[in-house]
């Protein structure tokens, strides 16, 4: 393993400074990063200048795929739906994903039926994401197991159409993905915390949201800013589940950019990735702001 | 860790928690649950209910692997595992070490993280185009290989990284440092004191790898040259069928991860129990 | 031409194992136009393409397992298949990769993105053995009764000729080089669930009747999409054009327009992007009307449920596959490419993909692989003497059934538009994501 070998065996020790040890250890995933990643970039960023026309791209400058994203409605109608999106998802799956975690970590006893309850969640996670999308027309759908309860129950006398093929559906089937990975995030802080440290706060007569508030989120929230790392670039950068869920009804920056390529459109498509990866990097360097996840890895 | 009295009485929120928590079980495996039971469809059904009879029809075509329509599946899948496997230990080796780096402040820490950042929130398609293109603009050939594997650790690194995150902020300094006192080198309380804590975290990574793997087509589709991966194959074969060996395929997917999820549970629990008898000898 | 090319059931192989002599006979045509490394010994030729893989990759109709193996016991060279996942890979496959393709087959409408590029190779006329017995929709584009055939939208004859060897511009003419071997086509209308709709559709306006509101579908992606659309919009009457198929940017503004409103009255359920969805949207009652493929209604009526797909007054929307080879190709391996396509339209590949509802562009050739009974109900709308069976063997009708639209030419003969990728097309992507958006 490339780790137990760069992790400074002990004939190296004085040889190896801390730093070279890190460069040595980080430098397969930095090497994959620049070529597989940093130079598409750049070719992506040069093509963003260029003009194209049936999947050509002309060694021309163009900056009309840069006037049109900074000037047009349709940039503003992408971004207030795709923020929509990440607002919801993540507070809805914030609130759920501290929910669990938490009575996982403080509520569930046994050992044992904490991994198997953690294991629960994880497994549907790990079935392929077309075959869930497909599944979930038998279930929401006009014909759809809901429904059939609704009208049943008498609740309703229509079919309710808005379950599926909507922004609702959409909304649905991100918080049925992400809400795991918050889960997973701050179940792993409260973990850290010992036990003995919320008993000695409740012997000195505090109630269980004063616990929370004064004791458990200050210790989570390099957890937080984790879950909500993957909540925010997954939303921001999902086409698939938002194609499948609205029926390719609704636009989001990331339908757009595929929208394009699909068309063998680089350029515009180059231009939007650029925009959208410099937001994304912005709202994950102000959680980093909120707390700094690598500080808590540092001795 | 001093465990709480097991006999104490629940509080109230214990029941109201444990109902968001079954709820949300069933939330995510109500569609599950259709995948599982659609698997078992009759031989002349489809993808959505009803279900014409039931059978282990669209088992044995996914196994028989050839004929009925279903395309290549058979090698696709074999493909796919192969690479999968191949991708899920890169990641897990690679994050593993790059993970250990962060534990020290070195420059260049945020270059690495913010790479990791920008791979994840890049469109797959484009990402998979830049490397398909720089290849081509290089003079080499693509393959599973090379730029196949390549193109997916860039979606699976991503995760390996932040989880290894994760797991290494839960890791308590105190184990290492008593180590360190009792006179270990690097080596040994790499081995035996972070790696054995670590293991189940270092195994969801590779399992995310896995998984990840098994899923890519975006970054995928260009760079693995001839023959189709699983799902680039189910994608190709949904344009002209409407096949429920998908579902055969979830279905056992998800027994495939249960089986693997449990067997690691109790490897992970037998582990520790030697080693706690060995402490305590 | 040799007998073995009439006689349904010549193997290539078998006539090469008993005499070199037929076996040179047998390539006489294919490689006249070609090197003279043709020429040695036949023995030496048949070791030589032993060792030569062609690698095709193509539509999931095309590039079947069953057809694999059958060309690989058919011809004494290797034939490796792989399925494009989608559009989007396929082209930017044979546009950055072209090297590690050596035959295609993909619509037409993609053609215009090989224009100027080098990749694709001017095909002889004279290396393809099935010229003369090809439609001529393909190769005049002409109706049998020699009246001129709809050249809205994307008409196969567009992009059916290079201008000259090089390969670089299309003709409207006849020429010597073939863009591509034509391969399959077909005619799409609305799919309908009579037992929901309970009275006959005859127009594509009914897509944007109020009283379907919510209940309609769309093909997802510009090119179909709008084409759809724009049969609609213009049976209404509210939007007019000169060209549906290729409209101008007042035309573009207009549809997208009018299709805003529609879209923010409710009247699309959904869009569909490959053929699973179309028939989920369908048999499970999300849907009662929409734009779809034959394949996809016969999937739903195997399922137990009522949909027909006759022709509208306006028309059907025709698609066309053809098939190329990469440029990259020479001596032997350029042979063999071309005697794989030639394999392809021999008859067996085409009555294969008949099966599975679309038609052959040399029908006389997969008519010798059809029982009669299934050239007259896939060809002729004839009804069924027994059960038609798919290429897989699954029931697709029973005796009694025929085909929704009747013969070949009632429903090639009356194409209200073709598939299309417009002159504006960026343009419309623009436009149509203001409408995604809307």
């Amino acid at each position: 393993m490339p780790a137990a070998q760069s992790a400074a065996p002990p004939h190296q020790r004085q040889v190896l400074s801390p730093k070279v040890a890190s460069w040595l250890q980080v430098a397969p995933m930095a090497v994959i990063f620049t070529l597989m990643v940093l130079i598409p970039l750049a070719i992506i960023f040069v093509v963003s200048f260029l003009d194209y026309d049936f999947a050509q791209v002309f060694p021309e400058l163009y900056l009309g795929s840069w006037v049109d994203l900074f000037t047009s409605q349709l940039t503003l109608n992408l971004y207030a739906l795709t923020f929509k999106f990440v607002a919801i998802v993540w507070v809805v799956t914030f609130v759920l994903g501290f929910c669990i975690a938490y009575f996982l970590s403080f509520h569930v006893r046994s050992g044992a039926l904490r991994l198997l309850l953690m294991a629960a969640i994880a497994i549907p996670f790990w079935t392929s994401g077309p075959i869930r999308m497909v599944s979930w027309v038998p279930l929401l759908g006009r014909e759809g197991l809901i429904n059939q309860a609704l009208m049943g129950l008498h609740l309703t006398s229509e079919p309710v159409t808005w379950l599926m093929y909507s922004e609702f559906a959409v909304l649905v089937a991100y918080i049925n993905l992400l809400t795991m990975p918050m889960v997973a995030a701050m179940a792993n802080s409260m973990a850290k915390i010992p036990h003995s440290v919320i008993q000695a706060a409740k012997d000195a007569g505090a109630s269980e949201g004063q616990i929370i508030r004064d004791i458990i989120f200050p210790l989570i929230k390099p957890g937080i800013a984790i879950g909500s790392i993957f909540v925010v670039t997954a939303v921001m950068g999902d086409v698939f589940i938002v194609k499948q869920m609205s029926g390719s009804q609704v636009n989001t920056v990331g339908m757009s950019i595929v929208t394009e390529l699909n068309a063998f459109m680089y350029p515009p498509a180059a231009a939007k990735s650029i925009v959208l990866l410099v937001i994304v990097l912005s709202i994950v360097g102000l959680l980093l702001r909120f707390a700094d996840i690598r500080k808590e890895l540092q001795k | 860790m001093s465990k709480p009295n097991p006999r104490r009485a629940r509080p109230l929120s214990f029941y109201f928690l444990a109902a968001i928590l079954s709820a949300f079980l069933l939330f995510l495996y109500a569609p599950m649950a259709c995948v599982y039971i659609l698997s078992f469809q009759g031989p002349t059904g489809g993808m959505s209910f009803p279900m014409q009879g039931w059978s282990t029809h669209w088992f044995q075509v996914l196994f028989s692997g050839d004929g009925q329509g279903v395309g290549d599946i058979g090698n696709a899948f074999r493909r796919s595992i192969r690479l999968a496997f191949v991708v899920a230990i890169l990641t897990m080796a690679i994050s593993l070490s790059a993970g250990m780096a962060y534990r020290r402040k070195f420059r260049g820490s945020n270059f690495v993280f913010y790479s990791a950042i920008t791979s994840m929130v890049l469109p797959g398609i484009f990402v998979g185009f830049g490397i398909a293109l720089m290849f081509n603009l290089l003079g080499w050939r693509t393959n599973w290989f090379t730029s196949g594997i390549g193109a997916q650790l860039t979606w699976t690194l991503p995760f390996g990284l932040l989880i290894m995150f994760i797991v290494l902020g839960r890791f308590n300094p105190s184990y290492e440092e008593a180590a360190t006192d009792l006179g270990a080198s690097a080596r040994q309380r790499f081995t035996q004191v972070i790696v054995p804590i670590i293991l189940p975290g270092i195994i969801g990574i590779a399992m995310a790898g896995l998984t990840s793997s098994y899923e890519e087509t975006a970054r995928t589709s260009l760079n693995i040259g001839t023959g189709n991966t699983m799902p680039m194959e189910v994608t190709g074969l949904l344009t002209a069928a409407s096949t429920p060996v998908l579902f055969a395929i979830g279905t056992i997917t998800t027994l495939f991860s249960f089986t693997l999820v449990i067997v690691s549970l109790i490897v992970m629990s037998r582990l520790a129990k030697r080693r706690q008898m060995r402490t305590a000898a | 031409m040799t007998d073995a090319t009439t006689t349904p059931s010549y193997k290539y192989k078998s006539a090469s194992a008993k005499t070199g002599l037929s076996r040179r006979a047998l390539l006489k045509t294919g490689a006249a136009a070609a090197a003279a490394s043709a020429l040695p010994a036949p023995m030496l030729w048949a070791q030589n393409i032993k060792d030569i893989t062609i690698t095709h990759i193509g539509q999931s109709y095309s590039t079947i397992p069953q057809i694999a193996e059958k060309a690989n016991e058919d011809l004494d060279f290797e034939v490796v298949m792989q399925t494009a996942p989608d559009t989007t890979t396929h082209v930017n496959r044979l546009l950055t990769q072209p090297d590690t393709v050596d035959v295609t087959d993909m619509p037409n409408t993609n053609m215009k993105y090989f224009l100027g590029r080098g990749v694709l190779m001017p095909v002889p006329v004279s290396a393809y053995k099935y010229w003369d017995q090809t439609l001529s929709l393909f190769v005049d584009g002409t109706y049998p009764d020699g009246t001129a055939a709809s050249l809205e939208g994307y008409a196969p004859i567009k992009s059916q000729y290079w201008k000259d060897e090089s390969a670089q511009e299309f003709s409207l003419t006849p020429t010597d080089y073939l863009v591509g071997v034509p391969m399959y086509y077909n005619a799409d209308t609305l799919g309908i669930r009579p037992d929901l709709i309970g009275r006959p559709i005859d127009s594509w306006g009914e897509l944007l009747n109020p009283e379907f509101a919510g209940k309609v579908a769309l093909q997802d992606g510009v090119s179909t999409g709008i084409a759809d659309a724009a049969m609609a919009l213009e049976a209404l009457g509210e939007v007019t054009y000169v060209d549906k198929g290729n409209m101008t940017k007042a035309e573009i503004d207009a549809t997208i327009e009018k299709l805003i409103e529609y879209k923010k009255a409710g009247q699309f359920r959904s869009f569909w992007s490959n053929f699973d969805q179309s028939v989920q949207l369908m048999a499970s009652g999300e849907v009662e009307l929409q734009s779809m493929w034959s394949p996809a209604v016969t999937e739903v009526r195997t399922r137990g449920i009522e949909c027909t797909y006759q022709g509208m007054k306006e028309g059907y929307r025709g698609w066309y596959i053809m098939m190329s080879a990469m440029n990259h190709l020479e001596g032997l391996k350029r042979d063999c490419a071309i005697e794989y396509m030639n394999w392809v339209n021999a008859g067996w590949a085409g009555a294969f993909i008949s099966r599975q509802g679309f038609y052959n562009s040399v029908p006389d050739n997969a008519k010798e692989f059809m029982t009669a009974d299934e050239y007259g109900y896939w060809y002729e709308g004839k009804a069924a003497q027994g059960d038609i069976l798919n290429p897989f063997g699954k029931v697709m009708e029973k005796a009694g059934a025929t085909r929704d639209g009747g013969a070949l030419w009632d429903r090639m003969g009356n194409i209200g538009i073709w598939n299309t990728l417009m002159d504006e097309d960026r343009y419309l992507v623009r436009q149509w994501q203001d409408f995604l958006s809307a």
